[in-house]
């Protein structure tokens, strides 16, 4: 055990050091830190802007806390960027060192493909990591702002550096595979791409396919109602048939997106904020897809029965349809499992490739 | 390990076992057959040449032999290891100096070193004596602490053969370690292999400086077509003659002396020179300096023109040039 982690130990630092010291490095931090700062400043204005408008004084009202929404636009835009920077950290180190001629000598070495591919991943990460630590003033700062509790700072922490490592798997995996540094960049961007942009674009498109007729109870105004009456109608059952989405077939389509479990790991912010918050948005929006269509609806007490002709209100008819409930059961365990075996695959490539004596060579490669 | 080390220190040995025995060795790229048939067999203590043309299986059989390709067919032993079956243990014995290799640019020269150390298993305080060793002794001590990128290609070359020996491996392989060196790097080169080779190390260099080998090298292996073509240097004749080659500035003169005399000769196919017309030169096998001292009085003194004697190409040299009729 101990002799593995000092093989691991060794690649990682050899990495590490080959990167560090390259002055592109630290100019890619700043300008990190300078593009998160300025989306941070950004929102923070755009947000206390929304406040001001007429009837509060000179901005929000002190009980809405602004945290959640400035909280979860840098998560988002540190993601953003993650997703971008990961791939570039990993995706080469493999055939680049192969054509750099540095990795055939490595091999020979006593170090087992298993302590290459895994030191490599581990630099990769750990510099994926600097880029998270770099982000780390700004989410204190919408901390600060207030409504956002420390522990979603940290869980959502834990998950960038998750998806982060994930996608440094992928690109090392790829990096095994493709002989050219080029190819395995533009295959891991598109990893990315279709788990950010296509997950959504699947989903939204596959809902034709899981629309049906069906019939659906539903509580609503009689049809023999005398709109001219003026009198509140007396709401009843009927059965309607109509278009009903069963997205709880294709919900796993979202939940692989790492935006998705970002923000469904996030948790709750204290308070519901009267701006919205991105993160707890898409958290409702992908746990309704995921439970479905209910199976009766309320059409009566949100509609009507609100004031009397004379314009006295008057209490709703209690309905009896249940408010729907939530769902509460979280989504983001499952996407989170689905790229981490993703990651998995990739290492699993990586080290299979990594193996000495090969047997086949990849076309036009040198095994040194 | 212990026990190995054991049995071999007190005995002299006799028979000590090969360091690098290959037979039947094959391995094909598609359609293209890199290696059709190897055997080898490299003396432990001994500098084996490996000679061949381009693309004659030279840099593939040591990839083999280094432990980075399955061989088709064939038997490999590495110090008495399969490289295959058995390749950490093979590879724990092997230091391995590819053709074209890079370097960490961002890393110091001790850094390589030390990083090497470690992929070896070396405890820190042996690789760092170990690395400050090697430094000296491939005189980058001066460049230990810059980085790699701002050695020169020979400098690299050397870093190069100084990773390969971090381990102190039994079996030392080079391919073309002399490629970029200077006039005086490949002089060092040339006494650390033999001193490594003195002190017990199977050493199997390839390269194209011929007369380089020929100087440093007990054994050679030539390979032709990714066939092994002669085991070793039988190109010698038997009773120790080498080729001479006597010019004189007429042709004829000197062909009809040789002839009157009865002495053996060919036409000096190789480089002509740029004497005056006529003038040309002979190969002759010349048993020695005596002899060629012997030759050259008499020739003068039957009224050839000469201009010069000089001992022709080395052994490997002809026996290279006569794999390259082969290619042809």
């Amino acid at each position: 055990m101990s002799a593995s982690w000092h093989g691991v130990r060794t690649v990682a630092v050899l990495e590490l050091r080959q990167r560090v010291r390259s002055t592109r490095w630290v100019v890619a931090l700043v300008v990190w830190f300078v593009v998160v700062g300025a989306i941070t400043a950004l929102s923070w204005a755009a947000i206390h802007g929304l406040g001001g408008g007429p009837g509060v004084d000179g901005g929000l009202p002190e009980e809405v806390f602004t945290g959640p929404p400035i909280f979860g636009v840098v998560v988002f835009f540190v993601l953003f960027l993650g997703l971008l920077v990961s791939p570039t950290l990993s995706a080469t180190s493999i055939n680049g060192d192969r054509n750099a001629g540095t990795l055939a000598t490595l091999q020979v070495t006593m170090l087992s493909p298993a302590q290459i591919a895994v030191g490599k991943l581990l630099a990769a990460w750990v510099a994926a990591l600097a880029f998270l630590a770099v982000s780390v003033p700004f989410l204190v700062l919408a901390l600060a702002a207030g409504g956002v509790p420390v522990v979603a700072v940290v869980v959502c922490l834990v998950v960038l550096a998750l998806l982060l490592a994930v996608v440094c798997a992928i690109g090392l995996g790829f990096s095994a595979l493709s002989p050219r540094t080029s190819g395995s960049a533009v295959l891991t961007f598109l990893s990315v791409a279709a788990l950010t942009v296509l997950s959504p674009v699947v989903f939204a498109l596959t809902v034709p396919a899981v629309t049906q007729d069906e019939p659906v109870r539903v509580w609503s105004v009689p049809l023999d109602y005398d709109w001219e009456s003026g009198e509140p109608p007396e709401c009843e059952w009927r059965t309607e048939t109509m278009p009903v989405f069963h997205t709880e077939r294709t919900w796993w389509l979202l939940a692989v997106n790492p935006f998705v479990i970002l923000a469904d790991a996030a948790p709750e912010a204290r308070q519901a904020a009267t701006v919205s918050d991105p993160l707890a948005a898409i958290r409702t929006a992908v746990r309704a897809a995921r439970t479905g269509p209910a199976t009766e609806q309320d059409w009566c007490t949100d509609t009507f029965g609100s004031f009397t002709s004379d314009g006295t209100p008057v209490a709703p008819a209690q309905s009896p349809v249940d408010v729907p409930e939530p769902d509460r059961s979280v989504v983001w365990p499952y996407g989170l499992a689905v790229e981490l075996l993703l990651g998995a695959a990739g290492l699993a490539v990586a080290i299979r490739r990594l193996s000495i004596p090969q047997r086949r060579l990849a076309r036009g490669t040198r095994v040194a | 390990m212990s026990i190995t080390a054991g049995d071999r220190a007190p005995t002299p040995a006799p028979a000590v076992p090969p360091g690098i025995e290959v037979t039947g060795l094959h391995r094909s790229f598609g359609a293209v057959r890199a290696l059709d048939g190897v055997d080898l067999v490299a003396r432990t203590g001994a500098v084996t040449a490996l000679v061949g043309p381009n693309g004659s299986g030279k840099t593939t059989l040591l990839l083999v032999l280094a432990g980075l390709l399955v061989p088709d067919g064939g038997r490999v032993r590495i110090a008495g290891h399969d490289p295959v079956t058995d390749g950490p243990a093979a590879r724990a014995r092997t230091g391995w100096m590819p053709d074209a290799f890079g370097t960490w640019d961002s890393l110091t020269a001790r850094e390589v070193l030390l990083t090497f150390g470690a992929a070896y298993r070396l405890p820190r305080e042996v690789a760092a004596a170990r690395a400050a060793e090697l430094l000296e002794t491939v005189h980058l001590t001066e460049y230990a602490d810059r980085p790699a990128s701002v050695l020169s290609r020979g400098q690299k070359q050397r870093l190069g053969l100084a990773r390969a020996l971090v381990h102190r491996p039994e079996v030392l392989l080079l391919d073309e370690p002399a490629s970029g060196l200077d006039p005086r790097s490949r002089v060092d080169l040339r006494v650390l292999l033999r001193d490594l080779a003195a002190a017990g190390t199977t050493v199997l260099v390839s390269s194209h400086v011929l007369a380089e080998l020929d100087e440093m090298a007990d054994d050679a292996v030539f390979l032709s077509g990714g066939r092994t073509v002669r085991p070793d240097r039988g190109d010698v004749p038997a009773d120790g003659a080498r080729e001479w080659r006597l010019r004189a500035l007429s042709l004829t003169a000197l062909t009809a002396w040789l002839d009157s005399v009865g002495a053996r000769w060919r036409p000096d196919d190789g480089i002509g020179g740029d004497g005056p017309p006529g003038s040309g030169g002979v190969l002759l096998p010349v048993a020695g300096e005596e002899s060629a001292a012997r030759l050259l009085a008499d020739a003068v003194r039957a009224g050839v023109p000469v201009a010069g004697l000089a001992p022709a190409a080395g052994a490997l040299e002809r026996a290279y040039l006569t794999l390259e009729e082969e290619r042809r």
